[in-house]
């Protein structure tokens, strides 16, 4: 068991005038946990008042993406102990707009997730006795795309998204190169059609901070490079 | 949920030839760097370089090279400014003041390199 000193990024929606602020906690923290069982100890025994998102608390809803010590990452799946450090700084994730302490608002993540049209498109009628077949290789090509949680982590340490609040984000392009090296999709065209555009593709810089960003360890920047090629072959031949 | 409106881009062309322009660039500097520095027998002056940047095929590179380096050079400061700039009348004075930038240097860079004649000298 260990002191550590919880710094925590605090906004209260009904006291504008206080504005954001940190407050610190004192906690034991103990060997396993993870930093969202730091902040349910911290709720359910020092203050109630104090709000974040939470619930499969087993690295599959997304819903507590926190930046912890300057890096985002999901709160159920940290051991506060292996960030290895006493003081223990938690802010709500950055660029999007805060509506109480942790808690980020993410339209602007789904707004953008929409206009890649995130979803299989196809032109060829479903076979009324069998499924749309998929070689295993066929299959393999979507393997580092499909596992997004859309947890967020990735647009909100995008540099190009904190300049730019339309800008589609990582996030976004993963999924919709998820569909577009999908065998079974026939709408590569639709899901390109957003992508270039004034806030789509062509804003990303290659800074790799989303490749930094993700729990999940899945490279959106190689989806965006990617993306990029087809958009090219597309307008060049 | 609403829907975005989509603003077309036409980015892919300007990014493909920024990469294209990127590796000519590299490969001409590197040309430049090594017969200047490298393959040139005389010490480097006026006397040793004059003869070759009169031929045709020198004033054809030099010209090139001074295009795309300011196109890319140019165009990539665009780039970074673009991201942060979100006034209308701002954007349109910025890349106005770059677009006459890049037709000062082009013109001055022109009269310099076709006109040469050492035998004037």
């Amino acid at each position: 068991m260990a002191t550590h000193a919880f710094k925590i990024n605090r906004y209260n929606p009904d006291d504008e005038r206080r504005g954001h602020y940190m407050q610190e906690y004192p906690l034991d923290v103990q060997k396993g946990w993870t930093i969202l069982d730091c902040l349910n100890e911290i709720k359910w025994k020092q203050d109630g008042s104090l709000t974040f998102r939470r619930s499969c608390r087993s690295g599959i809803c997304g819903s507590c993406a926190m930046t912890v010590n300057g890096v985002n990452m999901l709160a159920c799946e940290t051991q506060a102990l292996t960030l290895k450090s006493s003081t223990i700084v938690v802010e709500p994730l950055r660029g999007y707009p805060v509506i109480k302490d942790l808690v980020v608002d993410l339209e602007p993540l789904v707004e953008s997730l929409y206009a890649v049209k995130p979803y299989l498109i196809t032109k060829t009628p479903l076979p009324t006795d069998q499924e749309r077949f998929q070689s295993p290789e066929e299959r393999a090509k979507i393997d580092g795309l499909y596992e997004c949680i859309l947890c967020g982590a990735c647009t909100s340490s995008c540099p190009s998204f904190w300049a730019d609040k339309k800008y589609i984000g990582p996030h976004g392009f993963l999924k919709a190169y998820r569909f577009v090296a999908d065998s079974r999709d026939e709408g590569t065209r639709e899901h390109l059609e957003a992508l270039d555009d004034k806030h789509g593709l062509w804003r990303c810089h290659t800074i790799f901070n989303c490749v930094e960003a993700c729990p999940k360890d899945l490279n959106p920047t190689k989806a965006i490079s990617e993306l990029k090629k087809e958009l090219v072959r597309e307008k060049i031949g | 949920m609403k829907y975005r409106e989509h603003v077309r881009s036409g980015g892919a062309i300007l990014w493909f030839f920024q990469r294209v322009t990127g590796i000519y660039l590299a490969v001409v500097l590197f040309l430049h760097v090594w017969i200047l520095h490298y393959a040139l027998k005389e010490e480097l002056g006026f006397a040793a370089v004059k003869d070759r940047i009169a031929t045709p095929m020198w004033k054809t590179i030099d010209i090139s090279f001074l295009v795309i380096a300011l196109f890319h050079g140019l165009y990539g400061l665009w780039i970074v400014l673009d991201d942060y700039i979100h006034k209308g009348w701002l954007r349109v004075f910025i890349f106005g003041a770059i677009a006459v930038i890049a037709l000062i240097f082009v013109t001055l860079g022109i009269l310099t390199i076709l006109p040469f004649n050492p035998g004037g000298y």
